[in-house]
């Protein structure tokens, strides 16, 4: 069992000031809160300004999952990063809403270009303040 | 107490034993299948499978895991996926209360129930303090 | 000899009179007694036609009129398949859902919402969305006479599925009696970006259009001095 769940670590890839993590894999709730911690762990390890997720192959997402992807994003919000939820699907995001979860606050974009535009929008922004 | 809808002509698709969290995945799987071979559009398959794997969570995390029945048949002049959960847990004290959107009693973050019943046709809950819960869900075509 | 003669005769006929009531027992319309003869047996044997005659054409009739039914309920069902199939095509065309300027699209919708309909929209709106990339959405419902809290519920649902895909709708052209019927139901649309008028709608989606470029631009400029430090 405990290879099984060391097989289906999710990688982060980190490229610039981004970690991209795309989730391919139907999550369990041990899965999800794994991956949770390990984008925590990486955010810190390298600074990333800004984590993208990609669930555009989730054909399911639960409220356990929901309620992962929003914590996340109000956790790394404190450690300074900002989290973008890329390419939810229809379906999804019609189920989500239904089950309650209307996930505000979490930043979501189209596809993985349009997130990135916003993540570097967002640091242009806090830059230009300075 | 609600009494749970039930008929023999219903066909039995199949049978899971919920134990760890690997089976909710592959039980989760299963009943999208299902849901595409009852010509199910997109939309009612994720919303049948984002309930089940909701029911089956509460099943694993309060029931010490459970039974899932996976039927099919008419109810209602309905073409219908009929899943019906079921564990020897400590059972539901108030089921209103439970039924009541933000509850929760424990891990769970009280979307589960009604959140569930949302997603679903037909919602039918039976529960008795020691015995266990019977969750019986059901989607129309 | 002439007594037992009667009699054989009486015995034909009643064995032909037995004969013509099972042939139309039968189901043949056209056997009758037809006795040529007068006496008393005669004013019988008429009167069973006569019954035979009736029976006959109420069968006739009622055959007909069976056969009737049967055309029209089957005409019935091809209207309905028709109707059916109508209505199908109806819901597609009733929600167009096109691309008119970069990064914008619009549903313009006409005529009366109910949940079905909403529905149906929603799903095409969203999946255009993903299709198209445009991150802005335009919902006009000028041509929308009425809204009930279910189909306002829907109309939410439609805006806050689009932004957890990572795109903006707006809804435009809220007629006054629907804002009262929001307002009155309760529904709180205060999260929703509305617009009077479909012109406002456009003129808005431009804006934030140019202002995610202004900012493309920006991060272009921006960008080399930052890396290199």
């Amino acid at each position: 069992m405990n290879t099984e769940l060391h097989e289906k670590r999710i990688p982060i890839i980190k490229i610039g000031n981004f970690l991209i993590v795309s989730i391919q894999v139907d999550m369990h709730d041990k899965l999800a809160i794994q991956l949770q911690s390990q984008i925590l762990e990486e955010i810190e390890k390298t600074g990333a300004k800004g984590v993208l997720i990609d669930i555009s192959v989730l054909e399911m997402v639960d409220s356990f999952i929901g309620r992962m992807l929003s914590g996340m994003a109000s956790m790394a919000a404190i450690m300074d990063a900002a989290v973008v939820i890329v390419g939810m699907q229809p379906a999804v995001a019609i189920t989500l809403v239904e089950l309650g979860l209307e996930m505000p606050g979490v930043d979501t974009a189209l596809n993985m270009e349009k997130g990135m535009e916003m993540l570097e929008k967002r640091i242009a922004d806090e830059e230009y303040e300075i | 107490m609600m009494q749970l809808t039930s008929n023999t002509n219903w066909e039995t698709i199949d049978k899971h034993l919920i134990k760890t969290e690997h089976d909710i995945v592959n039980v989760r799987q299963q009943i999208r299948f299902c849901a595409k071979q009852l010509n199910m559009g997109i939309i009612n398959q994720t919303r049948i499978t984002t309930a089940v794997s909701e029911l089956l969570r509460n099943m694993y995390n309060y029931g010490e895991g459970g039974e899932v029945l996976i039927q099919k048949g008419m109810v209602d002049e309905h073409n219908a996926l009929i899943i019906t959960c079921s564990d020897q847990g400590p059972g539901i004290d108030n089921l209103e209360l439970a039924m009541s959107d933000g509850y929760t009693s424990g891990k769970g973050m009280g979307y589960g129930l009604p959140g569930a019943k949302r997603l679903v046709d037909r919602f039918e809950i039976e529960s008795e303090k020691n015995k266990g819960t019977i969750v019986r869900i059901m989607k129309w075509n | 000899m002439g007594e037992t003669h009667n009699i054989q005769r009486i015995k034909e006929r009643i064995n032909n009179i037995e004969d013509v009531l099972a042939s139309v027992a039968a189901g043949d319309n056209e056997a009758r007694i037809n006795s040529e003869t007068e006496d008393d047996l005669s004013g019988i044997e008429a009167a069973i036609d006569l019954l035979i005659d009736d029976l006959t054409d109420e069968l006739i009739q009622r055959e007909k009129m069976q056969k009737e039914v049967e055309d029209k309920l089957s005409k019935i069902q091809e209207q309905q398949k028709t109707i059916f199939q109508q209505q199908a095509d109806l819901m597609e065309l009733s929600s167009p859902v096109s691309k008119v300027w970069d990064n914008v699209l619009i549903l313009p919708v006409i005529g009366t919402l109910d949940s079905q309909r909403t529905q149906i929209m929603m799903e095409n709106l969203l999946e255009k969305i993903v299709e198209t990339g445009c991150t802005i959405s335009i919902l006009d419902i000028t041509g929308v006479p009425t809204v009930d809290t279910q189909v306002a519920n829907h109309l939410l649902k439609t805006v806050t599925s689009a932004r957890l895909l990572g795109a903006e709708c707006i809804i435009s052209g809220i007629s006054p009696a629907i804002a009262q019927t929001i307002v009155h139901l309760g529904i709180d649309l205060s999260s929703i970006k509305t617009k009077a008028t479909l012109q406002d709608a456009m003129i808005y989606a431009m804006k934030q259009n140019k202002l995610s470029e202004n900012v493309k631009l920006q991060t272009l400029f921006t960008d080399p001095d930052e890396n290199e430090d």
